[in-house]
């Protein structure tokens, strides 16, 4: 059951629970050693439970568990892995449970990022649950001693040749774990599935929307301690010297620990925490990135993109220009740890349990054995928990203190030490006869860190291309829709096609009113169009009116939360396009909460509308696709309404004023 | 520090406390009321909605002095067991993906639909405008307020 999500409100003897029952039976041997006298755990009277792979069980109420061993972010990987391995099972959803891997290599990489998970595994899922199925027949078949490729299974049950009788798995489990798992097994045909390709929702929801739900921060550890973090302000830097006599003052602050290049207080909550660390006296020592600066860094990265000549060849070529990017997750990054004898268990709300494993271990020098990472839910993650800087101070600290604590992270934290999607400067050249599609060089701001941030390069890949496309149209006299006719084939083409359709593009818009097209294959998989309805004030306000989506990524699992994630990866890129971005002065994030780093709300929300490709080619992914298209689908729409030209986002209302 | 008595989803709590605490923290680490979620600490992004006698209040910037006798509504209080109309109409509209926002989300259409049971759009953005959701859901909160006004 769910184990993750039910670490609210332990007792100490739930905790050693926890750690047993979350398969690290490793950890829980060193644990019970160093805490002999509460070794007593009560024999667990639990039912028979068939694992038939590590991936699932079955109990013998015919309750199917998927072990999800991706992180679950809102993005529905959880729902979709579990669909597979139940539809193949001839399992009802209402009978299946989620339960969320702990970092362990036995699953291989764990590590949630690049939008594959799906088409990691649509068959590895399929194949364990065609194989545990076939184990439930051939236990059925010897009970009946009958031949096994007669009998077939009927949701939650094996049925007998002859009909009439019927096993229920439930009943199977204990002999079909006697058997050994067949080599081969055969999957279904498309035709035959039961819960791919049909909504069942998110499995998390009823958790989520009673308040059940148990996010990173929710995690509570018997006696567990809060602690708030001061780190240099400038990138790289570190503290010259504190003074903690007004910190220490707090009601409910314990301790201050110096952690060598960052301050931890530590309290008996959050609010004291908070409080302490705002009357830590800090003298920081900002070093070799104190004077770095937006703008310095923007001329570097001009300066450094490689020449071109176009004089007198006839070619069309411009700059575009992306800034940084915070990835401003709902929930801030936090992390829960208990470090004691030489074992580290850690709640970390990750996206790549493994790397903090290693991280943890390296920065401990606890064995990567001993490190136990679970996993709970996670309040957005965009490619920022790819990375286990907030779990690593989690670490540290219990390391110092001896006692359990959860590191918390305020928002200004959040925004100014992130790792960011990184600026970059575009130059994007064509020949303009005969047309052929345009070629990119660009370069990067330095000594600010960078990550992975929802669609990675691909949002400033689609933003130049793109855009520049809109520009040759504009300068051989074509309609952008059908010069991108031209010059993509194929899928590509049937979603431009098929958005440009949806969307009534070349019927006549209001004055002050404009549709700009956009394409992108993000990760070169799934091809996603768009088309943006704008209009644009005269103070220079872009207000986006209805985005139309076409995405093709093959086979879908979930249909509907694919639409979900085309939904979320519009707004994802519309905040970058017309409301924030993260600036750098006196080497320092100028920014530090939502007043500054503004998201797009509802008030904001434009109508979206979804079309997706039927399609039977393998699947691909969507957790990011929706996101490149919809910045140069703007700027091409505000260049339709306004006549000009964006070549740099977020787009100002001072760039537009008339 | 000083003893407090806060009336929460119907039920009295006694704590000791601070009573210049956020109300957020003293839900969140001294009553293990988890539901209500820290996302900025300044009143800006919605997250920590409660209803302080009906009314949406940002928990993260709200004083405990400040809501003694008054009665507090966390998500937990919303309904037993998932089945207020809005929290059926979130699960069917297939609202949630990261779900932080959702509780926050939940309590100001509460008090939106108290207010005004048949909003229209322009009434739920102007509602629900300071309620972020990096995820983008908004769309889908927007057509699960009106389906809850649609049944009323």
């Amino acid at each position: 059951m769910n184990t993750n999500h039910k670490t609210n409100q332990l007792s100490r003897r739930d905790f050693l629970k926890l750690a047993g029952a979350s398969g690290a039976g490793l950890i829980l041997a060193v644990y019970l050693e160093a805490c002999s006298s509460e070794t007593a755990v009560p024999a667990h009277h639990s039912p028979f439970v068939w694992e038939p792979d590590i991936k699932l069980r079955v109990d013998d109420k015919g309750i199917l568990t998927v072990i999800a061993f991706r992180s679950e972010m809102g993005q529905g990987i959880r729902t979709a892995l579990a669909m597979l391995v139940a539809d193949e099972m001839d399992i009802a959803w209402e009978n299946v449970r989620i339960e969320q891997a702990l970092a362990d290599s036995r699953f291989g990489n764990q590590k949630t990022g690049g939008s594959q998970s799906i088409s990691s595994y649509y068959d590895k899922m399929r194949m364990a649950g065609a194989a545990a199925r076939q184990m439930l027949i051939n236990a059925a078949s010897q009970v009946w001693r009958v031949k096994a490729d007669r009998c077939y299974t009927k949701m939650g049950h094996v049925v007998h040749p002859i009909g009439q009788k019927e096993m229920a798995y439930g009943d199977l489990v204990e002999i079909a774990a006697k058997l050994d798992v067949p080599s081969v097994v055969e999957v279904k045909e498309p035709a035959q599935f039961h819960l791919v390709g049909t909504d069942v929702g998110h499995w998390d929801t009823p958790d989520i929307i009673t308040g059940k739900a148990i996010y990173g921060l929710d995690v509570r550890l018997p006696d567990m301690l809060y602690a708030v973090i001061a780190r240099c302000p400038v990138f790289g830097g570190n503290f010259s010297n504190y003074d903690d006599v007004a910190a220490m003052t707090v009601s409910g602050v314990r301790q201050v620990v110096d952690l060598g290049d960052r301050i931890a207080v530590v309290a008996e909550n959050s609010w004291a925490a908070i409080q302490g660390r705002r009357l830590l006296n800090v003298a920081w020592n900002g070093g070799k990135n104190a004077d770095l600066s937006s703008e310095g860094l923007r001329a570097n990265a001009v300066e450094r993109l490689p020449k071109i000549d176009s004089a007198g060849k006839n070619e069309l070529d411009a700059v575009y220009y992306i800034p940084y990017e915070a990835h401003a997750t709902m929930e801030p990054m936090n992390s829960s740890a208990y470090v004691h004898d030489d074992v580290c268990e850690i709640w970390a709300p990750t996206q790549d349990p493994q790397e903090v494993q290693r991280n943890v271990s390296a920065a401990t020098d606890i064995p990567e054995k001993n490190v136990a990472v679970h996993i709970p839910l996670i309040g957005g993650g965009f490619g920022r928990r790819l990375l286990s800087d907030y779990a690593v101070e989690a670490a540290r600290v219990s390391q110092a203190i001896q006692a359990p604590v959860q590191v918390l992270w305020t928002r200004d934290d959040d925004l100014q030490h992130d790792a960011y999607h990184g600026m970059n400067v575009h130059y994007v050249s064509a020949p303009l006869s005969p047309l052929k599609m345009p070629s990119i060089r660009l370069s990067h701001g330095s000594g600010v860190p960078t990550a992975a941030w929802r669609s990675v390069e691909n949002f400033d890949e689609a933003f130049a291309t793109q855009c520049f496309i809109d520009e040759m149209a504009v300068a051989t006299q074509r309609d952008p829709l059908d010069l991108r006719l031209e010059l993509y084939k194929g899928r590509s083409e049937e979603v431009i096609r098929q958005a440009a359709e949806k969307a009534d593009w070349g019927d006549p818009l209001p004055a002050g009113w404009g549709r700009g097209l956009a394409y992108h294959a993000t990760f070169g998989v799934t091809h996603v169009a768009q088309v943006a309805e704008v209009s644009v004030d005269e103070d220079g306000n872009v207000r986006v009116h209805r985005v139309v989506c076409a995405v093709d990524c093959g086979k879908v699992v979930n249909p509907d939360n694919v639409a979900a994630q085309m939904e979320s990866g519009i707004v994802f890129g519309l905040t970058a396009t017309i409301k924030a971005e993260t600036t750098i002065r006196d080497g320092r994030v100028q920014q530090s909460n939502f007043n500054d780093y503004p998201l797009l709300q509802m008030s904001e929300m434009p109508l979206v509308e979804v079309y997706i490709v039927e399609s039977d080619e393998r699947p691909t992914g969507i957790g990011e696709m929706g996101v490149p298209p919809i910045a140069p689908a703007v700027a091409n729409a505000v260049f339709s309404a306004t006549g000009k030209r964006i070549r740099h986002i977020p787009i100002r209302p001072k760039d537009l004023k008339t | 520090m000083s003893p407090i008595e806060l009336q929460i989803n119907g039920k009295a709590y006694n704590l000791e406390a601070d009573e210049q605490m956020p109300l957020l923290w003293a839900l969140r680490d001294l009553l293990g009321l988890t539901g209500t979620k820290f996302g900025c600490g300044a009143g800006l992004c919605g997250t920590c909605t409660v209803l302080i006698d009906g009314e949406p209040t940002r928990s993260c910037v709200t004083p405990l002095s400040a809501v003694v006798g008054k009665s507090i509504m966390t998500i937990e209080g919303l309904s037993e067991d998932g089945g207020h109309p809005l929290q059926i109409a979130w699960s069917e509209e297939r609202v949630t993906q990261c779900g932080y926002c959702q509780p926050g989300q939940i309590l100001n259409a509460v008090a939106l639909l108290e207010n005004n049971p048949n909003p229209s759009d322009t009434d739920i953005d102007e509602a629900m405008a300071n309620v972020l959701c990096r995820c983008g859901t908004y769309q889908r909160i927007r057509k699960a307020i009106h389906r809850v006004a649609q049944q009323a």
